[in-house]
């Protein structure tokens, strides 16, 4: 989209505010300082026992004002905008330097951005209320035909709407409008007194009449009834060390976990990261590959801009088995001498900026994924996951089944329960030894948390072999 | 705004409400101002300041065959934006489905007379602040050799005020205030790194740990891991410690909470009444408790808040409701309704307490003999419909009944029915997190996968 067709932006505080509180929070020697100022929309209705009876709807707005000085930063958030209220934040944020202010005026300017990953529009325009609760109950009929186990239908569409501005301590104001769609199926089957769960989800920055017209939203709640009906055949899973083949897609969080959060900036900075000091040693099979890219259309874990107005960009982490990068924000990449890689993300104008994945994935090889089943005695072939979590300076991380098997030669024997498998970073990738030609990426749930801030993110990864991972079922 | 203020707000949203066609409705509104400070290596990290304010509407709509509702929510506080809020949730109440079994707020069981329950005399100054950090963390750092690198200690105090108002002419408020300290160090270089963390939460800065003892024991955490191996796949007692034994305060308040049982989404949901622990535990609801963070007059409905025993001698007494999950499931309101500014209206406890034992930790670990001493966990292996468990677990190996060496990449795994009933002992170190509170206790017969 050229430039030039763009109007002015259009901020909830007048640019010469914006000005005004640059000029009264810059110290002077500052390394950056910023305003980030969000103005966000979010519905959500939901359906229970056939009815859509829980519609909410959200406004919320705020600016952050923060000031950088070497390895300190302060940091002042408020919702009240008016002009008392903002200098007041901005006297709050340079509260950690003493001394003189910078003396230079600031001109804020509009900053064009060229990227269009997705569309500006609030995604709930794009269906009416009535509409979206039609769906609801179409699916929540759909899902108790396919059998008559289904004893109850949870289902919910949100969307949110954000709009970002960033500007900088030079006066450049940056946009970025997005939107967030999601949708998720959750169904409770009973059989013999047993009850069982299942569910699923999808969604990405894409205007909700796309959830609506597509068969995405079938196919969601066919997945959900699919899975809590496995469920009700689910064995124990087995305890213990054992080769695990990954299927394609959301297992990616093994990624995730494993070493895209042990190779954020800041743990690297601080030394505190199982992978510190790693760069351009060998810590996975040579025929991995690992990227995290922010700049793929409409998925959920894509920006234009992070948060800080930093171009996102496609950064490899692993190359043939070799770590070979870092995900900087500003503040990391000044103080490591390096390059951000638009990376800095926070939760809202609440949170502060840190070093977070955007699509993290694993680019796929040359086995098909039947053969890596095939190879495979006696293991567990996991196919969908729940969250994961990882202890950053140990290296520890799990993440949980919820949709997995015992296999023997090479065949499936049986569904097990949802079980948490435990492995190291630093040394997991180094015992894959198959990678399919199938890579996937998620389905649009992702959700990372990090010091208590939340961010929507993706990841991908192809069917993969690993040698060796410890499953935590009950069977000892 | 103060909290009058506040309540004079949600009372004209109220009436708002009404005036645009709402049968029912209530409002809450929050005003939360905070600062915290952290250092790292004995330089100031970061300095943080937030004040934020919002209000939430929920209004009930009279349809052919009865009552639909809708909730919103916004911080824009200008007369615009409650003007552009109302007529939002009205708009949504009309494409919402009739719930005949609907509970508007009205003629809830208020309280008739609220007390301050938090005083807010003692606000941290950020000096005072700093200077806790400060010796917090340099007391975790000169504890020993081993500990070689710091993430930084982090003290903050912030203050929030909460008020409702209902159509049915009652509105009320509180204000609460809180106290956090914390560090997290690192022990050992390279692959052999650990890292634990200390920290205390309070209503006031006086009922804070010590900062410098509060350093230490995260140091001693730190180091006392270092060296962690994974041990081979058991069935063993497992005792969690307090910090981790909350969690399971957690998932026993979820399976009792009113709604999930409707939803059939709880593996308790058919056992009110029904021994599901050993005859000795007893666990408690307090809203109104010196030190748990959690109390509150009236609940998010405005209903008045009651101490309630929720296990009394093994035995499950029945579960969480508001007005909604009572009437459905034909017991009494319990006053646990839970409502923030965004979603919708849930159910949740106020302080949790788990009554402690008679015994020592070293008692019981002695009596013990063999197990795991869980004293970290990651993950999120529970399943609330079946009670599956498995999750990923670090802490030490009991022998002979002592602790020997510290373990790390195991789970553990069990089923939270079987877990529940196999509690074989809970000590007397009862230690309060926020809300929660619980001993080290034991569970007999888990099942630890390891290399």
């Amino acid at each position: 989209m050229p430039s030039s067709t763009k109007s002015p932006i259009e901020s909830p505080i007048e640019q010469s505010t914006l000005a005004r509180m640059l000029e009264t929070m810059v110290p002077a020697g500052a390394d950056d300082a910023d305003l980030y100022l969000q103005h966000s929309e979010s519905e959500s209705i939901s359906l229970e026992e056939g009815m859509v009876k829980h519609v909410s709807a959200s406004t919320h707005q705020g600016i952050g004002a923060r000031v950088i000085k070497g390895e300190v930063s302060g940091h002042a958030f408020t919702d009240r905008f008016e002009t008392p209220a903002l200098m007041e934040a901005a006297r709050a944020a340079r509260a950690i330097a003493e001394g003189a202010n910078s003396l230079s005026p600031v001109a804020v300017h509009d900053t064009q951005q060229t990227r269009t990953l997705y569309q500006p529009k609030n995604p709930a325009e794009a269906a009416s209320m009535p509409a979206r609760r039609e769906m609801l109950e179409r699916l929540d009929g759909l899902a108790r035909s396919i059998d008559p186990r289904v004893k109850q239908v949870f289902a919910s569409v949100a969307s949110s709407f954000s709009n970002i501005h960033i500007v900088r301590m030079d006066g450049a104001h940056i946009h970025d409008a997005r939107p967030l769609v999601r949708l998720n199926i959750s169904v409770v089957v009973e059989q013999d007194g047993r009850r069982e769960t299942g569910s699923a989800g999808g969604g990405g920055r894409f205007g909700l009449d796309r959830m609506l017209k597509g068969e995405e939203a079938e196919r969601l709640t066919r997945e959900a009834v699919r899975l809590a009906l496995l469920n009700l055949e689910a064995i124990e899973a087995p305890a213990g060390p054992m080769p695990v083949v990954l299927g394609p897609g959301w297992p990616g969080i093994l990624l995730h976990e494993a070493i895209g959060h042990g190779l954020e900036g800041d743990f690297n900075r601080k030394g505190t990261s199982a992978f510190s000091g790693k760069i351009g040693e060998q810590v996975a099979t040579r025929s991995v590959t690992v990227v995290d890219d922010g700049t793929m259309p409409e998925r959920r874990g894509s920006l234009n801009v992070d948060d800080e107005g930093t171009e996102t960009q496609r950064t490899v982490l692993i190359e043939d088995g070799v770590l070979t990068g870092y995900l900087q924000d500003r503040q990391n990449a000044r103080l490591m001498g390096m390059e951000a890689t638009g990376n800095g993300r926070r939760e809202s104008y609440a949170h502060a900026v840190l070093p977070r994945m955007t699509n993290t994935f694993m680019l796929a090889g040359e086995d098909r994924p039947e053969d890596i089943l095939a190879s495979l005695d006696r293991g567990l072939y996991a196919v969908n996951f729940a969250g994961g979590q990882v202890d950053i300076t140990s290296g520890k991380f799990v993440f949980t089944t919820s949709e997995a098997y015992l296999v023997e030669n090479g065949k499936i024997k049986a569904p097990v329960k949802g079980a948490t498998l435990i492995g190291n970073g630093p040394d997991v990738l180094t015992r894959i030894s198959m990678i399919g030609n199938d890579l996937q990426l998620d389905p649009g749930v992702g959700t990372c948390g990090k010091e208590g801030q939340s961010v929507p993110v993706g990841v991908g990864l192809p069917t993969i072999k690993v040698d060796e991972i410890i499953v935590g079922g009950t069977q000892a | 705004m103060n909290g009058s203020q506040m309540q004079e707000m949600c009372l004209r949203l109220v009436e708002m409400g009404k005036k645009r066609g709402a049968c029912d409705a209530d409002a809450v509104a929050v005003c939360d101002t905070s600062e915290s400070i952290s250092v790292r290596h004995g330089q100031i990290e970061s300095v943080e300041r937030e004040d934020g304010r919002g209000i939430g509407l929920r209004a009930f709509i009279e349809q052919k065959n009865g009552l639909a509702f809708a909730t919103a929510s916004t911080s824009d506080l200008s007369d615009d934006g409650l003007n552009r809020l109302v007529e939002q949730v009205m708009t949504m109440a009309r494409i919402s489905a009739v719930d005949p079994d609907a509970a508007p707020p009205s003629g809830a069981d208020h309280p008739e007379h609220i007390d301050d329950i938090d005083t807010q005399a003692d606000i941290w100054s950020r000096e005072a602040a700093q200077e806790a950090a400060l010796v917090c963390e340099q007391a975790a750092l000169s504890f020993s050799e081993d500990i070689t690198n710091s993430e930084g200690a982090e003290a903050g105090f912030g203050t929030s005020e909460i008020a409702y108002a209902s159509a049915d002419g009652f509105a009320g408020g509180y204000a609460k205030s809180t106290a956090g300290l914390g560090v997290s160090v690192i022990a050992g270089t390279g692959s052999g790194m650990q890292r634990d963390y200390e920290f205390d939460r309070s209503h006031s800065v006086q009922g804070l740990r010590d900062p410098k003892a509060l350093g230490q024991k995260a140091a001693e955490r730190a180091c006392r891991r270092l060296g962690a191996a994974s041990i081979t796949s058991r069935k063993a007692t497992v005792v969690f410690e307090p910090r981790v034994a909350i969690s399971l305060l957690g998932h026993l308040s979820s399976a009792i909470n009113g709604r999930s049982v409707i939803q059939q989404r709880s593996f308790l949901a058919k056992h009110s009444g029904q021994i599901i622990f050993p005859e000795w535990v007893n666990i408690a609801d307090d809203p109104d408790h010196p030190v748990g963070l959690g109390n509150r007059p009236f609940d998010g409905e405005g209903t008045r808040t009651n101490a309630r025993t929720i296990i009394e001698a093994g035995r499950l007494t029945g579960f969480l409701t508001d007005r909604y999950a009572a009437g459905r499931l034909g017991i009494e309101n319990t006053g646990h309704a839970r409502r923030g500014l965004a979603g919708d209206i849930s159910i949740g406890p106020n302080n949790l307490i788990w009554q402690p034992g008679q015994i020592s930790v070293e008692d019981m670990l002695a009596e013990i003999g063999d197990g795991l001493l869980v004293t970290e966990m990651m993950g999120f292996g529970v399943n609330g419909v079946t009670g599956d468990y498995s999750r990923g677990a670090t802490g030490f190996l009991i022998e002979g009944g002592r602790i020997t060496k510290p373990v790390q990449e195991i789970t553990i795994a069990g089923n939270l029915s079987d877990m529940f009933a196999s509690v074989a002992a809970a000590a007397d170190d009862l230690t309060w997190f926020g809300t929660r509170a619980a001993p080290s206790i034991a569970i007999a017969n888990m099942t630890i996968a390891g290399q």
